[in-house]
């Protein structure tokens, strides 16, 4: 197993979760020291993490698949 | 603090992660060694990135920000100091041994190296010591949600168990080691925010180090006399003590760690592990102890925002990281703040508990209750070791809720076995004359002249049990001396006894000593492959980061 499938995953999901929450609910139990809207500059972070796992996996299958042809 | 349903979201969709990836490397594990050492088939990153996460434990994690708020710093010295050269050490001049010894553990090298009884005597001691361990994290995590959340002690402690068991119980040490992997990568991205969130909010460091006593933002400046410093070390007890016997004690002897290197996929990767994992390492403080500098900072503006107290008005700093997360954190990246928590509970966890069942299997089973059966009874023992290890954790966990001094006790108990031990490995693999005898001698007499300082000094109104001849300014200072008197004390016995005894003959310890073992130098491996350059570079960036933070 390429760990990179589950955890590229998993950040992704939590990403688009927090994205979400960034942009359609910005001001829900918003933090009393932040004025920032940290969950869409966070998720934007693991979503783009998240894709970069997911993408390297991709890639290395690929490669595989190549040199085993 | 209250959680909203997103936050469950984000904690259920970890457990149903990690629960998978367990599942799906069930399938992997035909034999005991699948099961206990991953059959040394581990990719390399995977093995750095595990053999940092197996210590970034709760207690770890909670405790490190809160030393940042009590000792500013510092406390980086812990990894700057410590860790740091530790590991290069081990990736350099251990790993050959460990790796190219076959060994499947750091006991069973004992036994490869001198004789059963110094087997035996770390065997025991290290499977003990694992249990209360992974007892207390435990402990100290169904403490901190109680407190933090509300949420009900037995729930927490019991369920979190339960996940670690499934998916240590499904695939073994692998499962153990992917795991940590994500769990480490949750880590750095659920309290990375929180870093730069609070010190952003303090004015960056400038803003800081306006705030607080330059002893608290300054890690070297102020070591030149204990009265100085926020720690009351002196410099030679934190570079000896600190640096050199305690660090080096824990990072190159326990097995805890050593597994994860031991299970990478060739001497060379096993080499690099812990070099590689220095890297991600040396920035950690900036996530982990930052937090609790800022902290403090922030009690000293006019924000509302307060150090959190102990009923008896003394701040509690156990509870600055989940305080920080609550003024810092919405609904969404409270979630993952509190998951990556929980994920370093886990990760500390299985390394106990998967070490644990090792050492049980080979070193006690295997070795003295039943010897030559086949390996699918081992396999299934080692399964079994694994349920009762959780449960014994448990068990340690209700232990210290009816001690609340059971943790500074743990603490010296690893100074106690680990200092010493580093002595008899330092001059077991580098001095071939070392005896199994003088070996024995120096680590039990270097044990007791651990416990016998520590009977005989206080520090904080503790110890002195038989007497006081000595009153150290911190507890933190005796445990470094504690250390050092033990490391000294089994390096001297160890040589001395080993002068009028006979040693084994060199044949017998190709591949165990320096001297009489090959060392692999790849030469086709490209250089950052190699340990020597990975070792220059790692060295610049530390000399750098005390540079800066002098």
């Amino acid at each position: 197993m390429d760990l990179r499938v589950p955890s590229g995953w998993f950040f992704t999901l939590v990403g688009v979760i927090l994205l979400g929450m960034g942009v359609f609910a910005p001001h829900v139990n918003a933090a009393p020291l932040t004025t920032e809207n940290v969950n869409l500059y966070s998720g934007g972070c693991m979503l783009a993490f998240g894709i970069f796992l997911l993408a390297m996996a991709w890639r290395a299958t690929q490669r595989e698949k190549r040199s085993n042809t | 603090m209250k959680l909203a349903p997103v936050d469950y979201v984000i904690l259920a969709l970890y457990f149903a992660f990690v629960l998978g990836i367990g599942w799906r490397l069930r399938k992997s594990i035909t034999s005991s060694g699948d099961f206990l050492t991953s059959g040394r088939s581990v990719p390399v990153w995977i093995t750095s990135l595990a053999f940092i996460a197996a210590n970034l434990g709760a207690v770890e994690l909670v405790g490190m920000a809160g030393s940042g708020a009590k000792y500013g710093i510092m406390t980086a010295h812990f990894y700057w100091l410590g860790a740091i050269p530790a590991m290069l050490f081990m990736g350099i001049f251990m790993m050959p041994f460990y790796y190219g010894s076959k060994a499947r553990s750091v006991p069973e090298y004992l036994k490869m190296r001198f004789d059963e009884k110094t087997r035996a005597f770390n065997a025991f001691s290290f499977a003990i010591m694992t249990i209360f361990s992974s007892g207390i994290s435990m402990y100290a995590l169904g403490l901190l949600l109680h407190l933090v959340l509300g949420w009900n002690f037995d729930v927490s402690v019991l369920a979190s168990a339960a996940i670690v068991l499934a998916y240590t119980f499904l695939g073994g040490l692998t499962s153990a080691i992917y795991n940590e992997v994500l769990q480490f990568l949750l880590i750095v991205m659920g309290f990375a925010p929180l870093a730069i969130l609070s010190v952003g909010k303090a004015g960056g460091w400038q803003g800081i180090m306006s705030r607080l006593p330059p002893n608290m933002t300054h890690a070297w400046q102020y070591m030149g006399s204990p009265t100085d410093n926020p720690m009351h070390v002196e410099i030679f007890g934190m570079v000896a003590g600190l640096g050199f016997v305690l660090s080096f004690g824990y990072w190159c002897t326990n097995f805890l760690v050593v597994q994860r290197a031991m299970a990478a996929d060739s001497m060379s990767a096993a080499r690099r592990t812990p070099l590689i994992g220095t890297l991600p390492k040396m920035f950690l403080p900036f996530i982990v102890i930052l937090p609790g500098i800022a902290a403090l900072a922030l009690s000293k503006m006019d924000l509302g925002y307060a150090l959190p107290l102990k009923p008896n008005g003394g701040p509690d700093y156990d509870q600055v990281l989940t305080t920080l997360m609550g003024q810092f954190y919405p609904a969404g990246l409270l979630g993952v703040g509190l998951t990556a928590l929980m994920a370093s509970f886990m990760s500390g966890m299985a390394g106990n508990v998967t070490a644990f069942n090792t050492v049980f299997t080979y070193d006690i089973y295997q070795s003295y209750i039943r010897p030559g059966a086949p390996d699918r009874h081992y396999l299934t023992v080692g399964r079994v070791t694994t349920v009762v290890g959780v449960l014994l954790s448990i068990a340690a966990a209700y232990v210290a809720t009816r001690y609340n001094n059971i943790m500074d006790l743990l603490q010296l108990v690893f100074g106690c076995v680990n200092a010493p031990l580093f002595a008899t490995f330092l001059l077991g693999m580098f001095w071939k004359r070392t005896t199994a005898h003088g070996a024995f001698a120096g680590l039990s007499l270097g044990t007791l002249a651990a416990v016998l300082t520590l009977a005989s000094t206080t520090a904080e109104d503790k110890g002195g049990w038989i007497a006081n001849i000595y009153t150290f300014r911190s507890q933190m200072a005796q445990n470094f001396w504690i250390a050092i008197i033990a490391f000294a004390t089994c390096f001297v016995i160890s040589v001395a006894v080993s002068m009028v005894t006979t040693p084994r003959p060199d044949k017998e310890m190709e591949g165990l000593v320096y001297g009489l073992t090959k060392v692999p130098h790849d030469a086709t491996a490209k250089w950052y492959q190699r340990p020597a350059p990975l070792t220059v570079i790692v060295v610049i960036l530390l000399l750098l980061l005390n540079i800066w933070f002098r």
